[in-house]
């Protein structure tokens, strides 16, 4: 077994840009983080994230691409589509009435035991890997280097509309106003930057459906929703490999 | 096919004949129903020996349910002695603010509730399965729709402390209120559809 592992060891390690956001988080629930994949994926090389790899959590957290690496959790089961948070989005970032940063989606259920109806907040995801940038021709959506968010630069924008095609959640409208694609922005504009430390709609929430925080800081309350492993966190769409910054739980 | 046919006819006949020879039996009026209540006209000419013209002199239409058409008829009319009020005084007859349950004798349907946020539905029809009106309508809830959430504690805190719905959403009588929340809240989708579905309704009359 010994040499087996000094065999593995030995072995060029092929990178884990490719390991699935699914597989990844399948480790990171463990207390496992993904160090290497060898023999064409086969074999991956997983090492507690938090002792081993590095020498504390904060030190985990510091590896985070993004600092602050924004993030917001949705405790999806307190949502009662009240729709404040729209209000709020819309009334912050004047949204036009034919688009949205932000929606609830509702699911029903009749056959369901007990409660039978679900509303599902949705944003964009600030994804690590974001389709969008990747297919704008003229870059004018970017993923801020800085803090990750997923940002607009209008003056580029010629309106072709392959980020929305793009996106696997639907997250874009085309302002008619401004005449570019707009989107959230985690309220950068409207508030990250000018001081304020969360976005409206995780302020106007009344029910603590929508936190919002930094991912790496180790104060923040997301920090401790995501890096836990009692109760289940997952994000939407996986299978679009995206790495989403939104985590969804209950409870 | 010719017997489903014959025995139809006769059906419709027989209904008609009861319904019209109904109709000269009782010339007072019958029973007004106005969602929860039940106005009966034989108790109040049989009863109490009014003629027609002592509530139908300005105070009421001969056209059942006609007040309904009316933007004033509130128990807050009926407190300034509008309508039933004229009599249900507190001196001609027991007051409009006493004794609820003599006329409100139906449950109240469908309650939605738009704040403090959008929305909450109440279904009396729900809950009188298993309850009479006096477990809820004895200082819980008044007999007056909405009425609770013009109060600044109609809260989800305040469910959490055994008021309002938290009276049995505890749970242990009920779920528990801060559990399944979706099942009371219908969000602005639903109240956009209760509401879009009621416009409807009366765009059919």
């Amino acid at each position: 077994m010994r040499d087996k592992i000094k065999q593995i060891r030995s072995r060029d390690n092929e990178g884990i840009e490719n390991i699935s956001v699914e597989e990844r988080r399948h480790f990171l629930k463990m207390g496992l983080a993904v160090t290497g994949v060898f023999c064409g994926g086969t074999i991956i090389s997983a090492v507690s994230a938090v002792n081993k790899v590095y020498a504390s959590a904060g030190e985990y957290a510091a590896k985070y691409p993004y600092k602050p690496h924004y993030s917001m959790v949705i405790h999806v089961d307190r949502c009662v589509d009240c729709e404040l948070c729209m209000q709020a989005c819309v009334k912050t970032n004047h949204v036009p009435d034919y688009g949205y940063r932000t929606t609830i989606l509702e699911r029903d259920v009749p056959d369901a035991v007990g409660q039978k109806r679900e509303f599902i907040p949705v944003l964009c995801n600030q994804c690590n890997l974001p389709q969008c940038t990747r297919v704008c021709p003229t870059r004018a959506t970017y993923k801020n280097k800085e803090n990750g968010i997923v940002m607009m630069d209008i003056s580029k924008c010629i309106g072709c509309l392959t980020c929305q095609m793009g996106c696997p959640y639907n997250a874009r409208y085309f302002s008619e106003e401004i005449h570019a694609v707009d989107k959230c922005d985690f309220c950068y504009k409207s508030r990250l930057s000018k001081g304020e430390k969360i976005s409206a709609c995780a302020e106007a929430c009344p029910a603590g459906v929508r936190i919002f925080g930094d991912l790496s800081d180790p104060s923040s309350p997301v920090y401790n929703r995501v890096h836990q492993l009692e109760k289940a966190v997952w994000v939407m769409r996986p299978e679009a490999g995206t790495r989403p910054n939104i985590y969804y739980t209950k409870g | 096919m010719k017997r489903t046919i014959f025995l139809t006819i006769v059906t419709i006949v027989l209904a008609a004949f009861f319904l019209v020879t109904d109709g000269f039996a009782d010339d007072s009026g019958g029973e007004i129903v106005y969602k929860s209540v039940t106005f009966s006209h034989k108790s109040h000419v049989d009863g109490m020996g009014f003629d027609c013209e002592t509530c139908h002199d300005g105070i009421f239409e001969m056209e059942a349910g006609s007040m309904v058409a009316s933007p004033d008829f509130s128990m807050d009319s009926i407190y300034n002695g509008e309508f039933c009020g004229a009599c249900h005084d507190g001196s001609m007859a027991f007051a409009s603010d006493d004794d609820c349950t003599t006329c409100h004798t139906r449950p109240g349907g469908d309650i939605l509730y738009f704040k403090p946020v959008k929305s909450v539905l109440f279904s009396h029809a729900v809950h009188t399965e298993a309850f009479g009106c006096e477990s809820c309508h004895t200082g819980m809830f008044k007999m007056e729709a909405l009425a609770a959430q013009e109060n600044d504690d109609f809260t989800m805190e305040s469910l959490y402390q055994g008021e309002y719905c938290g009276a049995c959403h505890d749970g242990s009588t009920a779920f528990a209120s801060d559990t399944q929340c979706a099942t009371c809240h219908l969000g602005v989708k639903g109240y956009n559809r209760m509401q879009g579905g009621e416009q409807a309704n009366q765009s059919g009359h």
